[in-house]
This record gives structure tokens, C-alpha cells and sequence, in this order.
């Protein structure tokens, strides 16, 4: 509770003189910060030129070994019978199985020959932009588990998001907007809001949907019919009745704090369709990110909207896309998955390169985990692969990563990270010395200790840093 | 003379942190100071990085395991100790966050004490004794430190099983020390203990209390306290005109006795069990019968139903049942001589009945928890046992456990061995949904229409292809595939949706492991018979099911008193390591007398209910880390006075509602002097103001509407929330989950909150937005959070305007001119008439929202019959639609349409909805 029951600049002004100089600076500086809001920009414990993230998260578990991590030997064992050695397994786990090739022919791209499937059409205009990291394992393969893993750094969930972590650090640099704001698809993933929750944070640092049809906020507006005019004159006898309230009530900071917020609300109600609004931008634009194409359409308009948003001073943009759980049929579902966000993703990297803010951005792209190289018994084209948390890929692009290069490695099957092999709490420190944090700072007192995103401590992945 | 030398030392480190260079230890003490003091932390602090990590890794090159070590540095190339000049060692920059900033973590930083003693260590010269000399060393420095010992089953090392512990850490574990009440202080006629307690502090620190309350303010307060709803005008009225010197004393008697009581106290119970109606995680499957936990929660507080009952009722109702009935369907011949041998007294439970004994027990699996195909058995399994201890330490004994789950605790004296000792209470624990007959207060009218209704749903979930017109047979065929994966689990859900209606209860019974345990499966009966073996819990290394270690047997918390008698073990102390009875052993334990925690816990939560805070602020933390309580005296009389009466609840709110601290008035008397005397009102001299929570927010509003059912119990009802929520798709393992749709009646819909049916993974934006927790963590006290989607929630939401409609409407039914209207209209959401200029600002604005009203046509909401839902298929990697019927909405009676209401009704709603979102409405004083 933000509750300071006294204001304390009246209650100086009323002692007059008798304070000293000294104290009364003094107090008044206190009182300066205490009006200093909950998203006011601060600065982190680093340098860093990054401003804001735009996390794409790839619900599912997209596998490495059909996207950008090739593993021709899995040509050669093509169903040959493949043995589990793990000691814990589960049902999906079990039984005969046997290894799958990838359905998909990769080539290299850029100029340090970056390996990318035959899918990927427009990303490899930005292939020198991406750092790939191959080393990067996951410790539960489980959807739910792995997704909390990813986004707060607990598996079981109810901690605070990565966005919401990122916004208490940092504030964010538009007083107006959420600071943390997540574009789902149009179905939730696992978890639902758990995902991008403020966990024991105050409620500020909550991921704030934006939804791609209807109201974008929940409410934003009233009911139909109701105009502005008419909330207008609502308002103004609410504030006259809360008036007379706190005069009752003078030593009550709160109370000053929830009237300010309705004026708030009523401007954000004109101002954010307005900075939502796509149709602002040029035919031109709007193409580049696959608008109006029925499969891009979607990831394009969530890719354009992060752009404008962060513009706008949002400091944590997360966006979500499912159907990377390909335990079969996966050419024809990681094909589709992969044509859906590649021209919006090399869209938005070059738009910002061109604005000149992609050195103030951070963009990260991954799953939850990466996928098997075998499968359990299947026929036909119906070949697809279960999940791995020992090994996967993700990329980094953005000011201060490793541009052009690829980290790490995985062993020739793709079963296992064997080189710059990291959890993911390191995976999150990592990314929030990126933007300027340290995760040993980063830490809010809950439950009887400093609870921090890495939970207990990680080690920053220096390999990925430029 | 040891001893003298640690004294000397300490006066010396604490008491003149600024002495001159040559002022250094002589290095007979430099020593022992190094070993006392200085090598444990290297050893807690240090060593992890820069010594003995496992993988034999230092970081940064840099070595502190000895005295060269220090000398020759790390990568640097400085050296970490520099003979005799703290300043110039790396390490003592280190330490002090000057340069480097080691340790890094802020749970790890060392105190300026901790900083002072590597001072003093190095200004003498840094001696490090050789091997056998530390051990004499060690052993000595353990008997002279001070602190104080506390005796455990024993540590991981021997530094942790002998450290000391500041006197003022272990408040918690020293038994209850019933303190002689002081004579009160501050004058007035109050005979109260807690004003004495109270009013000794205020009086010391020269605050002037605050007056009484206001009569209205206190019948607000103590309604709200109660019953989380507002009085109504009738009841506010014959409050301000009982001048009788017991009216308050009546008040208290009449809200004690409303059932609504028992419904406010199971909000706050529940907050701090984590109760949901859904398990979280892949499915969020529904826990078709967590209801009638909720509903027990409920009927024990009404009833006043001693806490040591209920404590024991949730951790052993069902063993309690074995030994009531002497069968539970499980092995005859364990039952057999668990009934021999134990000798609990079970006509304590003569008003609990056999159902209720199976529901309770509820309690242990309210935790997020699932497993399903694609988990590990022995990881949830493992998850189970790790979240029923700490669940059980946090809730019962203000014990957060989960810290020992890995090492031994860092601040208190909880070693790891009592963890895993405490999970092989819980080991025989497996999950069932057993057969509990509907006790008679039990809600049930409306089932069988109700159950119909899902299996009807479960034939035929009302799920069709939705496709353009053109799509190519490859479309049509690739929707289709994930049509039918809507439909295959939405059956599915339906299937255990069904169960919700059965006379079940989500419980626990004794066994071994169940290794088919699938939570897929919609409903796991009792076994008949039990094969395989009890588990065997071990202690794990780092926690890890991958490296189990020692085996261990059911214990309690060493750390409290008379509880680490392993040698003779009492029965108070004892777990059993049968299968049966090892979790009554556990609740006698806790729900006894003789356990320090138990009852000081209890009271601090209800201290909290009412003040907003507790004595001791952190109510699930009575560690060293939690915070010490402001009146600790005044908590042990509570706590004994609670025993004392038996462990009744109820008696505890007329103590603390009947003393002046609770009636004092909600603003300080002399706001300068509270400001610099006391800023956070730690001392109670004015009664601390309180937003509402989500659901009273949400019931108020009904109330003051007049829409509010009291009806009580049952099958979850399903409130209308923002629509575009409802219909949300949400994914679950391999498809969606169907829309939500409300209760088809205003009836079944206006209930109480807490009957509102919870869903992890679909939060009531509402309740969200106004800081109702999660149910992943158990949550200790609310936050009262202040943001703008508040504002958009409440001025803006369809919901806030059907409230508001409908108290227009029901104002325009009592009161036939404008002006009863808002003096009504006032009355019933503060509590009081408008004044004279709060009045006129109205009735203008009635005037100029009639006036607006008759120009405009609302729009009437629509309940559509159908919906067109759209997720991405994973076998196709495409988005498809589908057409999901909405059945409900075929026959749904919708709230007040401002359609409906004529002009004057719909700018009455206006002054409605502007009374609903104001401080006045939404702050308790």
C-alpha cells in the first residue's frame, strides 16, 4: 500500500520557521521522491544504449533442428531406432522411438554464413543484425513449467514477469502508456496471465494487454452510447464529491492519488486508440510487415504495433505466437509457423534499424525449450518431435549483442547444448545487463528475502555480448 | 579468560569502529576473531565462488581458501589482502560495495558489523591458524560467541548445527510468556488488556491518542470488518439510535452471528490457502469439488469452531474419519493398529461430520499441481511434497520452509534434515476423490438440472467448422483437424465439469505411492485395495530428486521447544512411521498449546483482519527475517488468552472490537506530532483507513444496488465479467478451453464473490486490477495498489453500469420524488444524508443528464447466441475458426437494460455510478 497518511509539505508549511534550513531541505527532498511515481524513468546499474525489449516468444517449443540449428547426421539415422538414457522420463518420453530427419533444407546466409532453413525467406536480409545462441537449456519440458521458466524465472509461476522485473528497474519513459505491455495472440497461451504477471511486485509492473480486436485495453472506453461529454460531467461530480471527501480526510495521500487517476484514464481513453492505430502508417509500411497477407497478418500487426509502441516510450513490449508444439505433421506446421513471423520480424528489425533506434532496442527470440531429435512411433508424413529442454535456439538482436555470430552448439543429433551451455537464469541475467540491470540488484525484499529473476544468482553469458 | 577475550573483542568491533592505526589485536584475539567471526562468513559468503564450488571453478582466478591464497589475488593481479591495511585490500573494498561489490547479492551483503571483523582481522595482521589450531579454535569460539544456541536435529556442518542466534531472532520459538497486563496508562475507563498494552506505548512515545469514532464510522468499520459489506440504512439507523452503553457490544453480537461473517473470514483464510476451483498449469483442470472446502472454511467460522479443530481437520480429517469409522477402504490390518495404538481423543470432532472430515483435508492439495503425459512422475510428485510443507509451515507456524529445501535455513534454525523429515509426514498422502455425502446444511438444489446441462455438453459441445466460403478441400480439411481437437476436449472437460454436482470431496487418503496417478482422469476413487511400498523420503542434495542422500523418518521442527527430544521422544514431539497417523501426530503437534507458533499466529492474522496489519507485519514469516512485532507482549497475551478460551475466534474479535484502540478514529488527533512520532501508525494512536478489497468492492456494489443474494454454499456461480475476457480463447495442453459464460439468472449470478467460481488461469479482471493474489502463493496480506485500470474497471465496465442501473431502478421504486432519491441513494452507499451542497451538485447533475438522456437511444447489450473463435493449429501451423455455441445465452435473463429505463432512471443510474467510484464508497475509516 502507497500510503503516506500525512502531506508532508503542508504540515512543513505549517511549522513555519522553526524548522532549520538543513532539515527542512532535507525533508522536502524526501518528500520529492515519495511523488516520484512507480514508473518514473530511473536509470539501471549499468551503461547501456538500450531503452526498451521487444521479447517474441514462440509458445510452443519451436524446434532448433528444423530452424536455424541443422543436424545432417540426423539424415543418416533417419528412423533408426534411437535409446533414451535419461533417468527421468515421462509417458510422452517413453516407449520405442526412433530419430527423424528434418524435413527442410538449410543454407547460409549473411556474411559469416549463418545457417537458416529454406523457410526463413526475409530473414536472412537481417541475418548479420541476429546473434543465434545454440547453447541455452531449458529445465522442465513441460509447456507451462518451461513458459513461467522463461518469463519469470520460476517454473510453478506467480513470480514477477521479466517485463515487470524490467519496469520496476527502470520505470518506463511515458507516464501515460503501461509500462509493460504484451500483445497475445488472439488465444491465450498455458498459464494465461501468470505469464506476464507483476507476481509479489506492486501492481504497477503488470503486463498490460493490448488486444487485437476489441477495446485494446479492457474498459478503455464505457459502454456504447455513452459519450464524452457525458463521462466528462460524471467526472466533474465525482471530483467535486471526492473534493469534499478529502477535505475530511487531509492526511490521506491516496485518496489524491485515485482522483488524479481518473483524469489520467480519461485522457489515455483519446490517446492510446490513437497510438494504436496502424492505419497511421504508410501503404508502404504496412506491406513490409505482412499486413493484409492472411498468414503474416497477424504477427505483422503485433510486430508494427511493438514499433510504435516502444516509439512511444513502452519499455517492455512482449509478443506472443503459438502452434510450435509439433509433435507431428511438423513440415507442414514449423513451414507455416515460420512464414508467418519471417517477413514481420526483418520488417520490423530493418523499419528500426532505418529510425535509427535499433541500437536502443533489445529483441529476443525464443521458446520455451527446443525439440527431440526422435519421435515416438509414427507413420508416414506425420513425423514431428517431442520436447527438449536440453537444448534449443534463440536469438538476440539489438544494441550491444553479438551481431552476426553464432554462440554455442549443440552435439551432432541436436539432443544436447554442449558448447556455452547455460539455464536459463543466466539467459536472464544476460539480458537484463542488456538493459542495464543487475540482476543482483534487481531485487524486491518478499517473503523473507531478496527475491531476484534468477531467483538465486546467475552468471552473465559474456559470449553474446558484443 | 576466553571468555573475557570475546568480550573485550566485542566491545572493541561494535563499540569504536574509529581507533587509531596502532590500536591493532593482539594475535592471540586477532585469531580467535578470525575463527569466530571472520572464517564463517568467507565460508557462508565466499567459498561457494571462490573456493570449493563443486566444479573446482573460481571465479575471477581468485582463490580465498587460505592465507597465500588472499595474498597472491586473482586475475586482477592486486592481491586480496594487503598486510595490515584493510583500506588496500581488495577484499575489504570488496565487502564494503566500494569498487567491487562482493557478495553480489543482496541476501548475501555483509552488515557493518560483519564489515568491522575483516577490519579488525586484517589491521592485525590477518593470522590464519594452521589446521589443528583452528579446530581447538572453533570448538572454543562456539562456546564463547555470543548468542544463543539452539538446539536442532542438526545441520548440514557443524558451523551451521553450532551457530548462535541473536535473542531477538528466535522471539517466535520462546514459549508463550503470558505477561503480566500493565495497568493502563492514558486515562478513560477502559479495563481492556490490549488498551493497556496499547495505550503503555502511546503514552511513552507522548502521542495523543485519537478520540472515538464517530457512531457512523463505526458501525461502517465493524460492519466491513465482519462481514466485507456495508451496513444498510436500516441498520445504521438503529445503531445511532441505541444510546444504550452495549449498543456497540450488540452490534459486534449481531455481526458475529451473521453467516456473512463466516464468509469474510474464509475470503481471508482462503487468500492465505491459495483455494482456486481449478488445479493451474497445461489444463487447469477443474477441481470439481474444491467447493465444499470453500463451503467447510465457511460453516467453521461461522460456528466458531475451535482453531485447534480446524487446524487438525484440515491436516488429518480423514485419518481422524479412519479412527471414527475404522475403515477407509485402505489396508484393514495397518487401520487395525493405527485404532489400537492411537490414542486421540476424537469426540473433540463430535460437530464435524464424516463428509466434512473427508473435505477438510482439502487443504493439503490447494496448491497448483498437475501431472499428465508429458510430466516426470517423480518431479510432481516431488513438487507435491515440497509445496504441502511449506504450505503447512506458512500457514499454520509462519514458517516460510521452502528455504531449508536446499541447504539449511540461512537465518533461522530450521536445518534441511527437518525439511525432508517433514515431507515423510506427507509421504503417505496420495490424492482421491472420496465419496462424502451432502451434509444437510449443504447447498444442492439446482444439480440435477445443472449436471444435465453438462452432459448434454459433453454429448454434443455445440462446436462447429467455421470456414469462408471458397476454402480450397486442403483448408476445409486442415480446420477440421483442429475442430475436432476443440471438440475431443471440450468433451473431456465436460466429462469432469459433470463431477462438480456428485457428493464428493476433493481429499486425500493414506497409501503408497499411486504411480497411475494421471490428473487426465476425471475422477480417482479410493483404491480398493493398496499394493506397493510407502515412500521413502530422503534427504535431496540441493534439493534435486537426481541426488538423494540419507533416508529420513517423520519429524517435526526441531527448533521449538521440546520438540528435538529424539533421544526419548515424547509423544507431543513423535511422529509414528506407520502408514496412518503420521499427520494427526503432525497436527497435534502444531494445534497444541505447548507449540509456540500456533496460536501466536492465529492471532496476529486476526490482529491483521481488523488493522490492516499485524502486530508482527509478516503473518507467514516469523522468522528473523519477518518483521519483530510491535507489541510483542501484547501478542503472547492474546496468544495465551486464546488458549485459554479455547481457542475461540470469535471471543478474539470482541477483544479487540471492544477496546478503544479499535474505536478510535480513522485520523490522528494531532497529525504533526503521529508525522514525526510515529509516520507509519506502528502505535494504533488513530485506526488505520483501508481501501476495500476487489470483492467488497464487488459485493458492496450489489448491495447497495440491492441485487446482492445472500444465498450461501455450493456449486460455484459464475458472475458476468468483461465479455471480451470470457470469450478469450485460452489454450490448454493441445487445444482450448470453452468461453466462459455466466449463470443464466441475475439470481445465481449476484451472489457473494466468494462463490464466484476461480479459475487460475482466467482472473475476473476486476478483482485483478484491485489486488485480489493470485492463487499460485499463498498470500499474506493484500496489497492495496492504486493504478489506472482501476479507474477503467470500475467509471467504465458494462458491469459497473448494470450495478448502477439497478440501483437506480430500485431507488425509483421506494422513493417517489428526486430529492428521496439521492438522499437514499446516499444513504445506502455511505451510510449517511448529502449535505446541503452535496445535495445541490446533484440534483443540477440530475437535471442535466435527464435533460441528455432524453436525446440519446442506448444501446441494448446483446447476448449472442454463438461465437466465432480462432486459435493457431499446431499440426497445421495455421490459424482456423470455429462457431462455438453459446448456450446459455439462449435463455439468459440479462441484467437492467439502460434500453429500459426511462431518462430520469438512466441520469439517476449516472449519480449511482459516480457514488460507486468514490473514496467515500470505496475507503473504510
Amino acid at each position: 500500500m502507497i500510503f503516506d497518511p500525512f502531506d508532508r509539505r503542508q504540515f512543513l508549511y505549517g511549522l513555519g520557521a522553526s524548522v532549520g534550513t538543513l532539515a527542512l531541505n532535507a525533508m522536502l527532498q524526501a518528500d520529492d521522491d515519495a511523488k516520484q511515481g512507480p514508473l518514473t524513468p530511473k536509470p539501471g546499474q549499468f551503461p547501456t544504449k538500450i531503452k526498451s525489449c521487444i521479447f517474441l516468444t514462440m509458445s510452443g517449443g519451436p524446434s532448433h533442428i528444423d530452424t536455424f540449428d541443422p543436424k545432417p547426421k540426423l539424415g543418416e539415422l533417419h528412423l533408426k531406432e534411437f535409446q533414451r538414457q535419461d533417468k527421468f522420463t515421462s509417458a510422452m518420453n517413453s516407449g520405442k522411438r526412433y530419430y527423424v530427419a528434418s524435413p527442410f533444407k538449410f543454407r547460409k546466409v549473411g556474411s559469416n554464413g549463418t545457417d537458416m532453413c529454406e523457410h526463413w525467406k526475409h530473414l536472412p536480409e537481417v541475418a548479420d543484425d541476429l546473434c543465434f545462441y545454440r547453447g541455452l537449456q531449458a529445465e522442465s519440458i513441460n509447456h507451462p513449467t518451461a513458459n513461467y521458466h522463461m518469463n519469470t524465472g520460476n517454473r510453478f509461476g506467480g513470480d514477477p514477469a521479466i517485463g515487470a522485473w524490467t519496469t520496476y528497474g527502470l520505470g518506463s519513459l511515458n507516464q501515460n502508456l503501461p509500462g509493460f505491455v504484451v500483445l497475445p495472440e488472439v488465444a491465450h497461451p498455458q498459464g494465461g496471465s501468470a505469464n506476464w504477471s507483476n507476481g509479489f511486485l506492486p501492481a504497477h509492473y503488470q503486463g498490460t494487454t493490448l488486444r487485437p480486436t476489441g477495446s485494446p485495453i479492457l474498459d478503455l472506453t464505457p459502454p456504447k452510447g455513452v459519450t464524452r461529454e457525458h463521462q466528462r460531467k460524471n467526472l466533474d461530480v465525482l471530483a467535486k464529491l471526492n473534493d469534499k471527501h478529502r477535505s475530511r480526510h487531509p492526511r490521506h495521500a491516496e485518496l489524491s492519488a485515485r482522483m488524479s487517476n481518473y483524469e489520467l484514464a480519461f485522457r489515455m481513453q483519446t490517446e492510446v486508440p490513437d497510438i494504436i492505430n496502424l492505419a497511421k502508417e504508410s501503404q508502404q509500411t504496412q506491406e513490409a510487415y505482412g499486413l493484409g497477407n492472411a498468414l503474416t497478418d497477424s504477427f505483422g500487426r503485433r510486430c508494427l504495433l511493438a514499433r510504435r509502441l516502444v516509439e512511444e516510450g513502452v519499455r517492455f513490449v512482449q509478443i506472443y505466437t503459438a502452434g510450435w508444439d509439433s509433435h507431428d505433421y511438423i513440415e507442414a506446421a514449423h513451414s507455416k509457423r515460420m512464414e508467418s513471423v519471417d517477413q514481420p520480424i526483418a520488417a520490423l528489425i530493418k523499419d528500426l534499424k532505418e529510425r535509427d533506434m535499433l541500437d536502443e532496442t533489445l529483441i529476443v527470440w525464443t521458446g520455451e525449450f527446443g525439440r527431440s531429435p526422435d519421435n515416438g512411433v509414427r507413420g508416414g508424413v506425420k513425423f514431428g518431435r517431442d520436447h527438449n529442454a536440453k537444448a534449443m535456439t534463440c536469438w538476440l538482436a539489438g544494441g550491444g549483442v553479438k551481431a552476426g555470430h553464432t554462440i554455442g552448439a549443440t552435439d551432432e543429433i541436436g539432443s544436447e547444448a554442449v558448447d556455452v551451455v547455460n539455464l536459463i537464469r543466466n539467459f536472464h541475467v544476460t539480458l537484463l545487463k542488456l538493459l542495464g540491470l543487475d540482476d543482483n540488484k534487481l531485487t524486491y525484499f518478499h517473503g523473507g528475502r531478496f527475491k531476484q529473476l534468477s531467483q538465486t544468482g546467475g552468471e552473465v553469458i559474456e559470449e553474446l555480448l558484443a | 579468560m576466553r571468555f573475557a577475550f570475546f568480550i573485550a573483542i566485542s566491545f572493541f568491533t561494535f563499540g569504536s569502529l574509529v581507533h587509531a592505526d596502532d590500536a591493532s589485536l593482539p594475535t592471540a584475539e586477532a585469531e580467535i576473531l578470525f575463527v569466530g567471526k571472520v572464517l564463517p562468513l568467507l565460508k557462508s559468503r565466499c567459498f561457494a565462488c571462490h573456493g570449493d564450488s563443486p566444479d573446482g571453478e573460481l571465479k575471477g582466478d581468485l582463490d580465498l581458501t587460505s592465507r597465500e591464497a588472499m595474498l597472491k589475488g586473482g586475475e586482477s593481479g592486486e592481491p586480496s589482502l594487503v598486510n595490515k591495511k584493510p583500506e588496500e585490500s581488495l577484499i575489504y573494498q570488496a565487502i564494503r560495495w566500494d569498487g567491487y561489490e562482493m557478495p553480489p547479492k543482496e541476501n548475501d551483503r555483509l552488515n557493518k558489523a560483519e564489515i568491522a571483523y575483516f577490519e579488525s582481522w586484517i589491521t592485525a595482521g590477518a593470522p590464519w591458524p594452521e589446521a589443528k589450531r583452528l579446530a581447538e579454535l572453533q570448538k572454543e569460539s562456539w562456546e564463547a560467541e555470543e548468542g544463543v544456541v539452539v538446539e536442532t536435529s542438526g545441520g548440514e556442518s557443524p558451523d551451521w548445527t553450532n551457530r548462535k542466534y541473536a535473542e531477538e531472532d528466535l522471539w517466535a520459538y520462546q514459549p508463550l510468556s503470558d505477561p503480566q497486563v500493565p495497568k493502563n496508562s492514558l486515562p478513560g475507563s477502559s479495563d481492556s488488556a490490549i488498551d493497556a498494552f496499547i495505550n503503555r506505548k502511546i503514552a511513552s512515545a507522548g502521542i495523543a491518542p485519537s478520540d472515538k469514532a464517530d457512531k457512523l464510522t463505526l458501525i461502517r468499520r465493524a460492519t466491513y470488518d465482519l462481514t466485507g459489506l456495508p451496513p444498510t440504512p436500516q441498520e445504521v439507523h438503529e445503531f445511532l439510535n441505541d444510546q444504550s452503553p452495549q449498543a456497540f457490544h450488540k452490534l459486534i453480537d449481531r455481526l458475529l452471528d451473521s453467516p456473512a461473517y463466516g464468509e469474510e473470514m474464509a475470503r481471508h483464510w482462503l487468500d492465505v490457502v491459495r483455494y482456486a476451483d481449478t488445479a493451474g498449469f497445461s489444463n487447469d483442470f477443474e477441481r470439481p469439488n474444491a467447493w465444499r472446502y470453500r463451503d467447510y472454511v465457511i460453516k467453521a467460522f461461522n460456528g466458531d469452531k475451535p482453531y485447534d479443530i480446524f487446524v487438525t481437520e484440515q491436516l488429518a480429517g480423514d485419518e481422524i474419519l479412519t479412527l471414527r469409522n475404522h475403515s477407509s477402504g485402505s489396508d484393514q490390518r495397518e487401520i487395525e493398529k493405527f485404532v489400537k495404538t492411537n490414542r486421540y481423543d476424537i469426540s473433540r470432532h463430535h460437530n464435524t461430520t464424516d463428509s466434512e472430515l473427508q473435505i477438510a483435508p482439502g487443504f493439503l492439495r490447494m496448491g497448483p499441481w498437475e501431472h499428465t503425459g508429458m510430466s516426470v512422475m517423480a518431479v510432481t510428485r516431488q513438487q507435491f511434497l515440497d509445496d504441502v510443507v511449506n504450505s503447512t509451515g506458512e500457514t499454520f507456524l509462519a514458517t516460510a520452509l521452502r528455504c531449508c529445501k536446499c541447504h539449511d535455513h540461512k537465518f533461522d534454525p530450521m536445518p534441511t534434515l527437518d525439511y525432508y523429515r517433514m515431507q515423510a509426514v506427507f509421504a503417505p498422502v496420495q490424492f482421491a476423490e472420496r465419496d462424502a455425502p451432502f451434509d444437510e446444511w449443504e447447498k444442492t438444489d439446482g444439480y440435477i438440472e445443472m449436471r444435465q446441462r453438462i452432459v448434454g455438453l459433453k454429448n454434443n459441445p455445440g462446436i462447429s467448422l467455421h470456414i469462408h466460403e471458397n476454402a480450397s478441400e486442403k483448408e476445409i480439411e486442415d480446420a477440421r483437424k483442429g475442430v475436432n481437437k476443440v471438440v475431443k476436449k471440450q468433451k473431456s472437460i465436460r466429462d469432469r465439469q459433470q463431477y462438480r454436482y456428485d457428493p464428493l470431496a476433493f481429499s486425500v487418503y493414506n497409501g503408497p505411492l499411486n504411480m497411475g496417478y494421471r490428473s487426465n482422469a476425471s475422477r480417482h476413487p479410493l483404491p480398493k485395495t493398496l499394493k506397493g511400498d510407502l515412500q521413502q523420503v530422503h534427504v535431496l542434495t540441493g534439493g534435486s530428486i537426481e541426488t538423494p542422500t540419507d533416508k529420513v523418518t517423520p519429524g517435526v521442527l526441531s527448533a521449538l521447544p521440546n520438540s528435538n527430544n529424539l533421544v526419548s521422544p515424547n509423544e507431543w514431539n513423535t511422529i509414528p512411521q506407520s502408514l496412518h497417523g503420521r499427520r494427526l501426530a503432525l497436527a497435534q503437534w502444531i494445534a497444541s498449546e505447548k507449540n509456540p507458533l500456533t496460536s501466536r499466529v492465529i492471532v496476529n492474522r486476526i490482529w491483521q483482519w481488523h488493522f490492516g496489519k499485524g502486530l508482527a507485519e509478516n503473518p507467514n514469516n516469523f522468522g528473523s527475517t519477518g518483521k519483530k512485532p510491535s507489541h510483542p507482549e501484547l501478542l503472547d497475551h492474546l496468544a495465551s488468552r486464546i488458549i485459554e478460551e479455547g481457542w475461540s475466534i470469535k471471543k478474539l474479535h470482541r477483544h479487540i472490537m471492544l477496546s478503544e484502540t479499535y474505536q478510535r478514529a480513522g485520523t490522528p488527533s494531532n497529525p504533526q506530532q503521529a508525522a514525526s512520532t510515529d509516520p507509519t501508525n506502528k502505535l494504533l494512536s488513530w485506526f488505520p483507513p483501508r481501501r476495500l478489497s476487489g470483492e467488497e468492492i464487488r459485493d458492496s456494489m450489489l448491495a447497495i444496488s440491492e441485487e446482492l443474494n445472500r444465498e450461501m454454499g455450493g456449486v460455484p456461480i459464475r458472475p458476468e465479467i468483461n465479455r471480451e475476457v470470457a470469450f478469450q480463447p485460452r489454450h490448454v495442453m493441445g487445444s482450448v478451453a470453452p468461453a466462459y459464460l455466466p449463470s443464466p439468472t441475475p439470481g445465481e449470478r449476484n451472489r457473494r464473490t466468494i462463490y464466484a467460481y476461480k479459475v487460475r488461469t482466467l482472473r475476473d479482471p476486476m478483482l485483478e486490477v484491485f489486488d485480489q493474489p493470485n492463487a499460485d502463493n499463498s498470500c499474506e496480506r493484500r496489497t492495496e495498489s492504486t493504478v489506472t485500470p482501476q479507474v477503467f474497471s470500475l467509471f467504465n465496465s458494462q458491469n459497473s453500469y448494470s450495478r448502477a442501473l439497478a440501483m437506480a431502478t430500485n431507488l425509483t421504486k421506494r422513493a417517489d420524488s428526486e430529492s428521496k432519491q439521492i438522499q437514499q441513494a446516499f444513504q445506502r452507499a455511505y451510510g449517511r444524508v448529502p449535505s446541503d451542497a452535496e445535495f445541490q451538485t446533484c440534483q443540477k447533475h440530475l437535471e442535466e443528464m435527464t435533460a441528455h438522456h432524453q436525446k440519446t437511444d442506448p444501446v441494448a447489450v446483446k447476448s449472442p447466441p454463438f461465437i466465432i473463435r480462432e486459435m493457431v493449429e499446431e499440426m497445421t501451423g495455421i490459424a482456423f475458426q470455429w462457431k462455438e455455441e453459446l448456450d446459455l445465452y439462449q435463455n439468459y435473463v440479462t441484467d437492467l437494460q439502460m434500453a429500459d429505463a426511462p431518462p430520469e432512471t438512466r441520469a439517476l443510474a449516472d449519480l449511482c455510478l459516480i457514488l460507486m467510484n468514490s473514496n467515500e464508497f470505496l475507503y473504510v475509516y
